[in-house]
């Protein structure tokens, strides 16, 4: 039995910089801070979500995490191996699972790209075959392992990434905006298998900007913008933050950027934002009072077309925005 | 034994790759083929010992216009994949993966420098007598291995660049005259000759030639097992330097973050 308390993550002070340059006779040197002093552990077993808008971190994180990139400062261990001096000994220990089109050998098989991975890998080979057909059974594409990866959808795609990433049998996993892309049927499929990696005992690190997915999967949650954690807690508590508030939902069409200012300016308001959905939009306003601030949105939004305006529960993507507002 | 078997994946891997991808015949076949055959006919003179000469030239131009190519898509073909994450993660160090696509290259390399040979052969009615066969096929596969060594260092220079097409676009012909490919050395200016001897190819060919022509008088003043020795010892400089080349390359892209972006 492992130790559920054991900690196989351990980042202190992580610091990652970017240096670029421009110019050829007067050259100017920039640095970005991608990653700004940042510390959490976490404990075997756990399905760790890393949660963050784009730009904020999330990826460089996890490609210091899996030995991609070297960390400026700071010290990260993986399952008590240090990622700069150790750093093969933590890659045969890790699976690290990207989401998007791209990944894999679209010219060859399923079965060609997870023997050349499990070779490369260090599956031992008395083993590998049958470790193939386990896990493409896993990700249900047994019956089309010998088919070319180009002729596969985007959702067996991102199965065979997920295959591609457990072939040696890691006992920790990375996974990198896994549903990103996906449709609603293929994410869920995605999710599942997450779930039964966590179930079979593995560890998991996901990145998401998906705030269900964070919540439907992560025992605990890191909340990351412009580099820095600004929140480390379970789903629960993460909620807890915006317990004294209520979202004011608005769903139509023709809303400006400047209808969202004159918004944000209202007294009372704490966030607004506002997504889109083919051509209807949703704005979802955090207010601490929504019986006094119903009436004046409606005011601010009459020559607008709002087809719905309900008040709501804050949930876990509140919390978020919350978090990750420009001027926290 | 798992690097080794790393090796021999990447070679697997990068052969179901060519096959799996014709065009791949277009740069790595023809286009060397078709330039050998436009130096042959430049070449061709009344004199049978030097259309020979010329023929087992061309061979080695196709074999190493592939290898100088393939090695410039080593590790950028897996970033147009978006792949290279997953390869640089691997347990086995890239050195051992990229040398398995390097020898699949080379071996591309040889089957075209013997197709250029064969058709050279037919074109231009020249019979190919080989002086001594068995040492003839040695300095073939030992130039195979030097090339494959040369392939490493090529490829490992390349792997941190974006713009390795055009590299080695550039040195293409550098090497086509400078290993005596085309014309002897000794035509050439002096102080190119130390480029010249830098090259293993350039040792390989000047073996192939003393094996395959019973009176070669062109050669270096080395003779056959001397050329294969200064070859060898180019092979394993090659190599020590790639190794050396891809644990800093390793340090590099992950500390510039460079090695992913194409």
């Amino acid at each position: 039995m492992e130790d559920g308390n054991e900690v196989v993550i351990d980042v202190k002070g992580l610091v990652r910089k970017y240096h670029s340059s421009t110019g050829i006779l007067h050259q100017k040197r920039r640095e970005t801070v991608a990653v700004d002093n940042i510390d959490f552990q976490v404990r075997r077993g756990e399905l760790f979500g890393l949660l963050g808008p784009n730009g904020a971190g999330k990826t460089t994180t996890i490609k210091v995490l899996t030995t991609l990139l070297l960390p400026t400062t700071g010290n990260v261990s993986i399952l008590g191996y240090d990622v700069v001096k150790q750093s093969m000994e933590v890659r045969k220990r890790i699976g690290l699972i990207l989401g998007g089109e791209r990944g894999l050998y679209y010219r060859v098989t399923a079965r060609q790209n997870l023997r050349y991975f499990a070779d490369i890998y260090g599956v031992p080979i008395s083993v590998r075959d049958r470790r193939i057909e386990e896990v493409l059974d896993k990700v249900n594409l047994l019956d089309k392992a010998d088919t070319r990866v180009e002729d596969y959808s985007r959702g067996m795609k991102q199965r065979l990434h997920i295959a591609k990433g457990i072939i040696h049998d890691p006992e920790l996993i990375f996974m990198d905006e896994l549903t990103i892309g996906l449709d609603p049927e293929a994410a869920r499929d995605a999710r599942d298998m997450t779930k039964e990696l966590v179930a079979d005992g593995k560890t998991i690190l996901l990145t998401t900007h998906y705030m269900y997915e964070a919540d439907e999967l992560c025992d605990r949650i890191g909340v990351i913008t412009r580099g820095k954690i600004v929140a480390l807690d379970t789903p629960k508590g993460l909620k807890s933050l915006v317990k004294d508030t209520s979202v004011i939902e608005v769903e139509g069409f023709g809303v400006t950027e400047r209808d969202l200012e004159s918004l944000r300016a209202l007294d009372g308001v704490r966030t607004v934002a506002a997504s889109m959905c083919e051509d209807k939009q949703t704005l979802r306003v955090q207010v601490g009072d929504p019986v006094s601030l119903l009436p004046k949105v409606t005011h601010l939004l009459e020559d607008r077309n709002v087809i719905g305006m309900k008040v709501k529960e804050p949930t876990l993507e509140d919390a978020y925005l919350w978090l990750v507002r420009e001027d926290a | 034994m798992p690097r080794l078997r790393a090796t021999v994946s990447s070679f697997r891997h990068q052969a179901a790759m060519f096959w799996a991808e014709p065009q791949w015949i277009i740069p790595n076949v023809i286009a060397p083929f078709v330039l050998a055959m436009v130096v042959l006919m430049i070449y061709r003179e009344p004199s049978p010992e030097a259309v020979l000469y010329a023929v087992l030239g061309g061979g080695m131009m196709g074999m190493w216009g592939n290898t100088l190519y393939a090695s410039g898509f080593s590790i950028q073909s897996d970033r147009w994949w978006g792949t290279v994450d997953a390869i640089f993660a691997a347990p086995s160090p890239l050195i051992w993966i990229i040398g398995g696509r390097t020898i699949w290259n080379a071996f591309v390399g040889i089957v075209n420098g013997l197709f250029v040979l064969v058709a050279a052969m037919i074109i231009f009615q020249t019979p190919l007598e080989i002086a001594d066969f068995p040492l003839f096929i040695l300095a073939f596969v030992l130039t195979l291995l030097s090339l494959a060594a040369l392939g490493m260092l090529f490829s490992a220079a390349f792997v941190l660049t974006r713009s390795a097409q055009v590299l080695t676009n550039g040195l293409e012909f550098p090497i086509y005259v400078g290993t005596g490919s085309m014309f002897p050395i000794f035509l050439l200016p002096y102080w190119t000759h130390p480029l010249s001897y830098s090259l293993a190819p350039t040792w390989g060919i000047d073996a192939i030639r003393y094996a395959a022509l019973s009176d070669y008088a062109q050669g270096f003043s080395a003779g056959y097992w001397g050329d294969l020795l200064y070859m060898m010892i180019l092979a394993v400089f090659y190599l020590t330097v790639s190794i050396w080349l891809y644990k800093a390359v390793d340090h590099r892209a992950r500390k510039t973050a460079n090695l992913m972006r194409y």
